[in-house]
């Protein structure tokens, strides 16, 4: 009895945040279903009276999707698989290894999310024309590969792997690599996924670089080349929030695919013996 | 016993090198600005900027503004931290129950705020707070509250975006809570339960050391990012009214793309640099003891 | 072989071809990029030797855009640019000088409206070309104000202030006038700062915010905030205007179209007014230019765009395509415009218009002005001290 209202109150807690989590989104999506007048009735209309595809169809009327979306997909998959190699290389590297300056080193990395983005931009900007990587796929990708947070994030989830299992390898005479790839990276599942996850979303959402980056409208991304059509005094709010639902729908496709792994990172340790 | 150089260079080597190029060079730049007085002119003909020591500094100490966005800051920083760690811990921790259902379609909530377009979701978060036709008020007034005027009020601005803050964060943080907590091996629940530990015990004695690791990780950066607030504050209310909402970076911003003063800005930047970094120093030594 | 061999002499003829062809860079904002395509298409069929590409840049990150782009030299031959960006980059030295252009030109100064012209001119220099104007004007509900006794728009403050009790009190939640009280809303304050015959520069740049006009016009601004006659609960400006609840306030001429597809029930019970006077009527006018860029190869061609842009029939053909008012005052006679009795208000506030001074600081002086007069509508000084104080930050801002 005890047990079945533990069950429910948790439930009852967790419905209540995602729900929170839930409306702003749900009035996003309806409102991009709406007719401008429906938009602002008070108070708030969930479902629209009269319905309308007209935001869609001037969204897609006015933006040619498939390139916008191809380069997105290009980008977001190479910062995503190169980003997470890069950084649980690192991670295990900073959470296992014993070599002089390790901390100092480490301290470093995570003192370059600490100065804000905009401060960056331009000296960047300037790097990345200085290597001719300006307008092309390169300038998209290269500046988000490595990742401070990233590499923060799996040192920490490695931290929390048995020293023994490591060491016995290493006795056993496993070398680095193959501790890695063999015993590191399956534990580290859950944690390359949550990554994987997070890096693909911000890559794809990413707005400011592409639109600096690109010198013409064929390396647009598909946030950018949506946003173009929010005007200036956001007058089309229908159209706005349309052009966000069709940015996101894809990732959310991604993370329902994708997040069922969160779950089974937990097997093979629970298989393991030590 | 020491890890060979060659090893070290190869799973070090490749990030480190992308870091110095794209963001410590860039750093370095931005802190050799806070030097000049890199302003409007400067930015065509960069002959024109001239070196003047720690002059932006001083102004900076004695800039009303600035020190008004850092209590702003720091007061977001204050709530939104803790309220942000116990909030995601304790979704997390449901979500991890074995008898929770529909697990896939909570995460899926969880996931939204932190996809969702940021422009839009500023929009969608005006209209939840505005205070007559606002869901907010709206909801508060099914329980006979009258709501204030969230941000067009200078005591309640900071409020209303200290609440989208911890809300575009919760469920972030509640997946990596999550990541977490399904890395914290079974046999020692099992082990616990057999020395008789209750559901609180084990979540004292158990959850919480196996989940340092991403405890300290989440609230460093949380540290770390509140720390740098802009979007919120530059999309709801530009920092208005009265500048009750004006962050650190919002000022760093202003100041710098706004009124082109880079060097003035790159200053602000520096001290905030020098802020976080201490305070994620101060986060890891605490989590080492 | 020969099939290769006539691949080959196409494929040179087309290189060939295509290097003589010259392109010409555009970076244009949101929907108006989308829609000078067409514009383009035509300056192209009078042009065949040219290609015209157009960036679109979205409006909200437009600011950066062009700040990275200068400062590493990476621009394009034209752009749009809006009137209170010109000083800030304009002084900076990224735009063209204009004269000599003008020089050989159908193009001139009487060309445009004075508020407009006023735009592009920095120190005596010429850098822009006006495209098109925005410039507020009264909105107003004449069923509402006719209820309370104003068969016509308020004319004078006085009319404006009288008017504005008598609408606070229809009752509990009823305001008169819709104005911006946070943000930075030096566009929105300055107009009643002209009207009341202040400035914040003189001719020798003295600071004048002190003189008894400016403080006049934070005075009357603030009144309406004081008084509960504005609303400082961002509410929703069209529901507001739509229910009744805030039926005045100012803005361009974009507001005329969203008006009528945001709230079609009240088309008929709105109408547009000159602003209200006290010495004067004048309004703030804004709207996009046209500036090249100082790195541009293809200056003598950007000149020509612009030349093109300019021509009236041009510019009343883009007010077809996006109802963006002419910056030509000859464009004004064709009958959609000379018929349309709102756009005969617009043509008329056109007439007695202003915008902030050109200094590359604008943006300073207005965050500047917003904080100060903020804090008298926060009752947290009196109008006076705000003015002094405004005065100190004004001056050190100039001054550096």
């Amino acid at each position: 009895m005890k047990k079945f209202f533990c069950q429910l109150l948790s439930h009852a807690i967790l419905v209540l945040f995602s729900l929170s989590m839930v409306i702003p989104f749900a009035w996003m999506l309806s409102t991009s279903f709406k007719k401008p007048h429906e938009i602002f009735v008070f108070p708030p209309r969930w479902i629209p009276r009269e319905p309308t595809l007209k935001n869609y169809l001037d969204l897609f009327r006015a933006v040619n999707f498939s390139r916008p979306f191809f380069n997105t997909l290009i980008v977001a998959v190479s910062i995503t698989v190169l980003s997470v190699l890069l950084a649980s290389t690192a991670g295990y590297a900073f959470s296992k290894f014993r070599f002089k300056g390790r901390d100092k080193i480490f301290l470093l990395v995570l003192a370059t999310i600490m100065v804000p983005g905009q401060m960056t931009l331009i000296p960047v900007f300037l790097i990345v024309k200085q290597l001719g990587m300006l307008n092309s796929y390169a300038g998209l990708i290269v500046p988000g590969v490595a990742s401070a947070f990233n590499i923060f994030f799996m040192r920490q989830y490695m931290l929390s792997i048995p020293n023994e299992l490591i060491e016995a390898a290493r006795i056993d005479g496993a070398r680095e690599d193959y501790v890695f790839f063999k015993i590191v990276l399956p534990l580290s599942r859950p944690a390359i996924v949550t990554i994987a996850i997070f890096t693909f979303t911000g890559s794809w959402n990413s707005f400011l670089w592409p639109l600096v980056v690109a010198q013409d409208e064929r390396y647009y991304t598909l946030p950018v080349a949506v946003s173009v059509l929010a005007g200036q005094y956001s007058e089309n709010l229908g159209l706005q929030m349309a052009g966000s639902c069709v940015v996101i729908l894809p990732i959310l496709v991604f993370f329902i695919l994708t997040q069922k792994y969160f779950m089974k990172g937990i097997a093979p340790l629970t298989g393991l013996k030590y | 016993m020491k890890t060979s150089k060659f090893w070290v260079f190869v799973f070090v080597g490749p990030s480190l090198f992308l870091l110095l190029i794209f963001s410590i060079v860039p750093i370095f730049a931005s802190f050799l600005l806070s030097l000049t007085n890199f302003n409007v002119y400067a930015l065509v003909d960069w002959s024109r900027a001239r070196f003047i020591g720690l002059e932006n500094f001083r102004d900076l100490f004695h800039d009303e503004l600035f020190w008004k966005a850092f209590l702003n800051t720091f007061y977001c920083l204050s709530i939104a931290l803790p309220v942000t760690t116990v909030l995601a811990l304790l979704n997390a921790v449901l979500l991890n129950r074995k008898d929770t259902r529909m697990k896939n379609l909570f995460k899926v909530c969880f996931f939204l705020p932190f996809v969702t377009n940021t422009v839009a979701i500023a929009i969608v978060w005006s209209w939840i707070f505005n205070p007559r036709y606002g869901l907010m008020n709206w909801v508060l007034g099914l329980f006979g509250i009258r709501g204030p005027q969230w941000l067009s009020d200078p005591k309640w601005a900071m409020l209303a975006i200290i609440v989208f803050v911890v809300w575009r964060g919760l469920g972030y943080n509640t997946l990596l809570f999550l990541a977490g907590l399904q890395n914290i091996p079974q046999e020692l629940y099992e082990a616990a339960e057999l020395d008789g530990a209750n559901a609180w015990q084990k979540f004292l004695y158990v959850t919480l050391p196996m989940l340092r690791p991403t405890t300290v990780f989440v609230t460093t950066m949380m540290i770390i990012g509140y720390l740098q607030l802009f979007e919120e504050p530059y999309m709801l209310t530009q920092g208005g009214p009265m500048n009750a909402t004006l962050s650190i970076v919002l000022y760093l911003y202003r100041q710098g793309f706004k009124f082109f003063k880079l060097g003035y800005a790159s200053s602000i930047a520096v001290v905030l640099f020098l802020l976080i970094i201490s305070l994620t120093v101060l986060r890891l030594k605490l989590s080492r003891e | 072989m020969r099939k290769l061999m006539i691949f080959l002499y196409l494929f040179l003829f087309a290189l060939v071809a295509l290097s003589q062809q010259r392109v010409l860079q555009i970076w244009a904002m949101g929907e108006e990029a989308k829609k000078l395509n067409v514009m383009a298409e035509k300056f192209v069929q009078e042009n065949p030797n040219v290609r015209v590409e157009i960036q679109a840049i979205p409006w909200s990150a437009a600011y950066d855009k062009l700040l990275t782009g200068i400062a590493g030299g990476q621009l394009p031959d034209l752009a749009q640019m809006g009137t209170t960006w010109m000083a800030p980059f304009g002084a900076i030295g990224a735009f063209e000088e204009l004269t000599p252009y003008l020089a050989k030109s159908f193009i001139k100064k009487e060309t445009f409206f004075d508020g407009s012209w006023q735009t592009v001119t920095m120190n005596g220099g010429v850098y822009g070309i006006p495209w098109y104007v925005d410039v507020r004007v009264m909105f107003y509900r004449t069923d509402i104000l006719k209820e309370v006794g104003y068969e016509r728009a308020p004319q004078t403050w006085d009319e404006l202030y009288d008017v504005a009790k008598k609408l606070k009190a229809r009752g509990e939640g009823y305001y008169a006038l819709s104005l911006l009280f946070t943000g930075v809303f030096g566009n929105e304050f300055m107009p009643f700062v002209w009207q009341a015959g202040g400035k914040i520069l003189d001719e020798k740049g003295n600071v004048r915010v002190t003189d008894p006009e400016f403080v006049e016009a934070i005075t009357f601004y603030a009144r309406f905030f004081w008084e509960g006659l504005a609303p400082t609960a961002g509410g929703n400006l069209f529901q507001d205007f739509a229910k009744g609840t805030v039926p005045i306030f100012f803005s361009g001429p974009w507001m005329v179209r969203m008006i009528d597809e945001q709230t079609p029930e009240v088309k008929g019970k709105w109408s547009v007014a000159l602003m209200p006077k006290k010495v004067k009527r004048t309004s703030f006018v804004g709207g996009c230019n046209w500036v090249i860029f100082k790195n541009s190869k293809n200056k003598d061609l950007a000149w020509k765009f612009i030349e093109f842009m300019t021509r009236p029939e041009n510019q009343i053909e883009w007010y077809r395509l996006v109802s963006n008012l002419p910056a030509v005052v000859e464009a004004w006679n064709f009958p959609e415009l000379a018929n349309d009795p709102m756009m005969k208000v617009f043509r008329a506030q056109l007439e007695d218009a202003m915008s902030p001074p050109n200094v590359p600081q604008w943006e300073e002086i207005a965050t500047a002005i917003s904080r100060r007069v903020e804090e008298v509508i926060f009752k947290r000084r009196t109008p006076q001290e705000a003015a002094n104080m405004l005065k100190r930050d004004i001056e050190k801002i100039v001054r550096k």
